[in-house]
């Protein structure tokens, strides 16, 4: 659904040129051992939420029960003591790494990295405490907005991003439906795997998520026979694009960096598919789907419908995409970190049962 | 020389109290309009003018708040324009109510000896060069910041963003400049500047207090646009040991900042210098 970076010339660009180069000359000035943060346009630019990055749960509960005087005032008291790491703190280490990797394998001008954006409408003041645990943990995020209460909708735009995660549900399907990819994180279970910190794995579930929810009205509408029987014959139409196929392309952009440096068997981004289609009938059109798309998907595993849980434990990857809560809550169960992608029909419904309201997400 | 008018439809500030403004009349009044000798009907709005809106707003809310309240805008109309079109300004701003407390008529030149014998507190321009000159001579100054789209500016808040590349830079780091090419003007502007800005800020600080988080009729931001983040949490340090605590910070790190600053849609925009990098070849 994100239309890719590149746009044409216009008037304010080579005014932004300019900045850039002045911009690159005022950090080459500095002389810091920090590399310079990537141009936005081709960057791979992935915004995070401060409640998604750190876990708030106690301040949040502030917020909610004192309101917002108290919750600030808190929180510039407790400026110096750092956050304990969130749900996408893991996430954010493995992009690290990556772009660890990227800068060891081309020039140190290039652009095309992970670019991690601190994208919250927290007020300033609490900024100060973010930025701080940031430094503690020694985050590689460079660029943030700190709205003051105002939506940051407008801002991921902004900053071109191709991923953009928090634990506001509404803030999350008003960006997916300005475009961008987006998933609502939760807090973690009580369980928490182990996860690798040499290989970012990244995994997705299909209908809705990387494709269009075009199948899945059917099966919601009329079954899984006519779901199968159409899905057969339709198997050589590539299935309609979902809010997160961009952001599977912009992954697989990087992988190709490090194959065209011989690096395929140690490439440190595996993307996985996590589909209930099953291999024999309706997930053929899925890899025909993606074939069509010239997008390649690491692993593809067909549940045929059995729970996915327990094979995402196996997998244990950094993050997992999909957009029924009942399939989130299941990955969560088991130790997975799960987000949920709202969009789709499947927000009518919760456990294959019709409801009026979509589905509420509870943190 | 200049000639003070007072604007007798609007209620005199406490100059000493007040937070003066001067504002450039070119700014007010669009001044691509066509001089016919004697026109008389009001001039068109220029790129100021939800600003004004906005001020006018923050003033109402402050003397609601407190009918005693002396922190408040006080707006001076800074004209460099010929006679002739004197009294054709006046008529304009009460035609549109604007809040401007006092008309300042003199010569292009003279327009800084006007600005520092009025005790003004900040002199607002569109034109990034006359805030630079400004500063530089130790004038308050910002910029309007120019909407792409004016239509979109709102009237019922005002927004004022500082710019903190330099506030928030070190000492060490400033003197590691002078290595780095810049000269000690740059670098005395930049000190310059940063004393400039600290005086508006302490006062912007005081009058954001005032009012709650929320609801505020007063919005305040920072921005650093080259600088790393510990640079920018250093500005909103350094701006709280001012008494300001800012709603809103962006920290660009590089990436283009036109897009960022029309989503932030300030009013008033604070450079500390070195915002504006093609002015410092200019400075020099």
């Amino acid at each position: 659904m994100t239309e890719s970076k590149t746009t044409g010339p216009t008037a304010t660009e080579a005014g932004e040129e300019r900045d850039w180069a002045a911009a690159k000359a005022f950090f080459d000035r500095l002389k810091t051992n920090k590399p310079k943060p990537p141009k936005p346009q081709y960057a791979v630019t992935i915004a995070i939420s401060s409640r998604s990055l750190f876990n708030m749960v106690a301040e949040g509960k502030i917020y909610k029960e004192d309101g917002v005087e108290k919750y600030v005032a808190y929180q510039q008291e407790h400026d110096n003591e750092p956050l304990m790491p969130g749900v996408a703190f893991p996430l954010v280490k493995a992009l690290m790494n990556v772009n660890a990797r990227l800068r060891r394998l081309y020039p140190p001008d290039s652009d095309e990295l992970f670019d991690i954006v601190l994208m919250t409408n927290n007020h300033a003041q609490v900024g100060v405490r973010l930025i701080n645990s940031i430094n503690h943990y020694d985050l590689t995020i460079e660029r943030f907005c700190m709205t003051g209460g105002e939506s940051p909708i407008g801002y991921l735009k902004a900053y071109m991003t191709n991923l953009y995660l928090s634990t506001d549900g509404e803030q999350v399907i008003e960006a997916i439906e300005e475009g961008i990819a987006a998933a609502t994180t939760f807090a973690s279970g009580d369980v928490e795997n182990q996860l690798s910190d040499t290989q970012l794995k990244v995994a997705f579930d299909g209908d809705a998520v990387l494709f269009s929810d075009e199948s899945e009205i059917i099966v919601k509408q009329h079954g899984l026979d006519t779901f199968f029987e159409h899905e057969k014959e339709f198997e050589n139409k590539p299935l309609a694009q979902g809010p997160l196929k961009c952001f599977l392309e912009a992954l697989g952009m990087l992988q190709r960096k490090f194959y065209a440096k011989n690096e395929r068997m140690t490439c440190p981004i595996r993307t996985y598919l996590v589909t209930s289609r099953s291999a024999a009938s309706s997930g053929v059109r899925v890899l025909k789907t993606l074939r069509s798309w010239g997008l390649e998907i690491d692993e593809a595993l067909f549940l045929a419908g059995a729970p996915k849980g327990p094979l995402l434990q196996k997998i244990q990857p950094h993050i997992f995409f999909d957009d029924q809560m009942f399939h989130i809550e299941g990955a969560k169960e088991l130790g997975t970190i799960a987000a949920h992608v709202p969009y789709g029909i499947g927000q009518k419904y919760h456990k294959g049962i019709f409801i009026e309201q979509p589905a509420k997400d509870t943190t | 020389m200049d000639s003070m008018v007072r604007n007798p439809d609007v209620k005199q500030r406490d100059a000493a109290q007040a937070v003066v403004v001067a504002v450039s009349s070119d700014a007010i009044f669009d001044p691509e309009v066509e001089q016919v000798h004697g026109a008389t009907e009001p001039l068109r709005k220029g790129d100021a003018f939800s600003f004004m809106k906005a001020i006018q707003v923050v003033n109402e809310r402050l003397l609601t708040l407190n009918s005693d309240e002396t922190l408040l805008f006080d707006v001076i109309l800074l004209s460099n324009d010929s006679e002739e079109k004197h009294s054709r300004i006046i008529a304009s701003a009460k035609h549109y109510g604007l809040d401007i407390g006092r008309f300042c008529f003199c010569n292009k030149e003279d327009s800084i000896e006007s600005l520092q014998s009025n005790n003004v507190k900040l002199f607002l321009s569109t034109d990034t060069n006359d805030v630079c000159k400004a500063l530089q001579k130790g004038v308050p100054a910002a910029l309007l910041y120019r909407q792409t789209d004016p239509h979109h500016q709102t009237e019922d808040q005002l927004k004022v963003v500082f710019s903190g590349d330099v506030i928030g830079s070190s000492e060490e780091m400033l003197h590691g400049l002078r290595e780095q090419g810049f000269t000690e003007t740059q670098l005395q502007g930049f000190k310059t500047a940063k004393g400039s800005v600290k005086e508006f800020a302490v006062l912007m600080g005081e009058m954001r207090r005032r009012f709650g988080l929320e609801g505020s009729p007063l919005c305040t931001g920072l921005m650093t646009v080259w600088s790393s983040r510990d640079v920018c949490a250093s500005a909103l340090k350094t701006l709280r040991g001012w008494g300001l605590l800012v709603d809103e910070a962006f920290c660009l790190a590089g990436a283009p900042r036109s897009p960022i600053l029309n989503l932030v849609r300030p009013h008033i925009l604070c450079l500390d210098g070195l915002y504006h990098m093609e002015g410092f070849t200019a400075m020099s």
